[in-house]
């Protein structure tokens, strides 16, 4: 599992590629508390672009959730772009999507962040 | 080893009311339209063929009991929920047709009301020539006499006539009682909760409700699935999404599916068994569930072997 950052007219996109599993999902949660306060700072938001990934369990979502409880008490957007037909299936047997926006594609989300 | 079960909803029993009779009645003949039904035969093959589970049955309403049948002469029972009422009196037509005598052991996940609602209204309890092993990790006694007590119930405690031992277990003890072995595990839920591994003959079955294993303790979630490795049957709380589990409904004792099936496929389980359904939920929705759950499990699949997953409902009987 890999998470690349990048700032894209001032909004922080983490994208994510590989699995998200229980070996990985502390790593993924180093990348994306970092990344909250960026967005923060630049008081916009942050897109998850999961298109890269393959595979979530349960401990992927709970980083998630972690990441929508956090940027709530910082008054940021978080939303989630590019699932992969499996993972959407996953958000919504999850109900995870009635937790998260979700985009077609990451310029989609930044776009849909910065209004 | 038959595991049947006598209560599966969690929290409070429901009752299903004429609006939902009459929507499955009007849901099967809408899918009878057209077909052959001349005879009692082909309507009870079109019944148990062609309709959901949803529409041709019900999940219950009855609230967390659960019989496991060792294949000898006494009852083994966990939790006594209201579905404990209907046990005790099948429980003493199958004494009175010979093969089991009036000898019940329960196993108490803990002692909240949904999990001892039934007891007040188990009919062998009444009886002198019956006796009663009580185990637990709480003092189920004193929940016991307490539910009874005024003004709360008119037929206290100790007018039931069974002999009644209580035995308080510790967190990890195993207890060999001759014919299976059981071992105990404390669970995180308000006021502790207890889940009861059992063994016998090379086949294990888990009882493991009302947890809320966070994922965050990765203690408990590893120690758990371990209590479940390579069990035969686990019985398992999915009462709440992922997302209600670990957001608004966070710190109300339960889990998920997606947790459920997660765990299993760690622990090499080989079949699931989803329990202590949401009382909100109506049986289209439990049936919901369990697709979806289904599905996650052939999302997440980490190899060949395919985790399988029941819905437990009021009357459910699985052979191990």
């Amino acid at each position: 599992m890999e998470c690349r950052k990048e700032n894209r007219d001032g909004v922080i996109v983490l994208a994510v590629d590989g699995a998200i599993d229980h070996e990985t999902a502390a790593a993924f949660e180093q990348a994306v508390m970092p990344s909250l306060d960026e967005a923060e700072a630049a008081g916009t938001g942050l897109v998850f672009d999961m298109s890269g990934v393959d595979y979530m369990s349960s401990v992927g979502l709970r980083v998630l959730m972690l990441a929508a409880k956090a940027a709530k008490q910082k008054s940021i957007s978080v939303v989630v772009a590019g699932l992969q037909p499996s993972l959407a299936e996953i958000f919504q047997i999850s109900r995870f999507d009635k937790i998260f926006t979700i985009y077609d594609s990451a310029d989609a989300a930044v776009a849909g962040v910065r209004g | 080893m038959q595991v049947k079960f006598w209560g599966t909803r969690g929290s409070l029993p429901v009752a299903m009311k004429a609006d939902k009779v009459r929507g499955k009645i009007v849901q099967a003949l809408q899918a009878a339209r057209g077909k052959n039904l001349d005879d009692d035969q082909a309507i009870a093959d079109f019944v148990d063929n062609d309709l959901d589970f949803s529409v041709a049955g019900t999940y219950g309403g009855a609230s967390s009991c659960v019989e496991i049948d060792f294949g000898d002469d006494e009852f083994v029972l966990c939790d006594m929920g209201s579905g404990l009422r209907e046990f005790g009196f099948d429980s003493l037509r199958r004494i009175n047709e010979g093969g089991k005598k009036g000898a019940y052991s329960f196993f108490m996940s803990h002692p909240h009301w949904d999990h001892i609602m039934g007891f007040p209204f188990f009919a062998p309890a009444f009886m002198p020539t019956n006796n009663l092993k009580i185990h637990g990790g709480h003092d189920i006694e004193f929940a016991l006499r307490r539910q009874q007590d005024n003004p709360s119930f008119p037929v206290p405690l100790d007018w039931m006539g069974a002999p009644r031992e209580f035995h308080v277990m510790k967190d990890g003890e195993v207890l060999d009682t001759g014919a299976f072995t059981v071992k105990i595990r404390k669970q995180p839920h308000h006021g502790d909760s207890y889940g009861y591994r059992f063994e016998k003959g090379g086949k294990t079955v888990v009882y493991t409700t009302d947890a809320e294993h966070k994922l965050d303790d990765l203690d408990d979630f590893n120690a758990h699935i371990d209590f479940m490795r390579d069990a035969d049957l686990v019985i398992f709380d999915t009462m709440y999404s992922m997302a209600d589990a670990i957001s608004v409904k966070e710190d109300w004792g339960h889990s998920s599916n997606i947790v459920a099936v997660d765990m299993c496929h760690q622990a090499g389980v080989k079949h699931l068994a989803m329990f202590h359904h949401e009382p909100v939920f109506d049986d289209a929705m439990i049936l919901q569930n369990h697709t979806e759950t289904i599905r996650y499990e052939e999302l997440v699949r980490p190899g060949e072997d395919v985790l399988r997953i029941s819905c437990a409902y009021d009357g459910l009987v699985i052979d191990l």
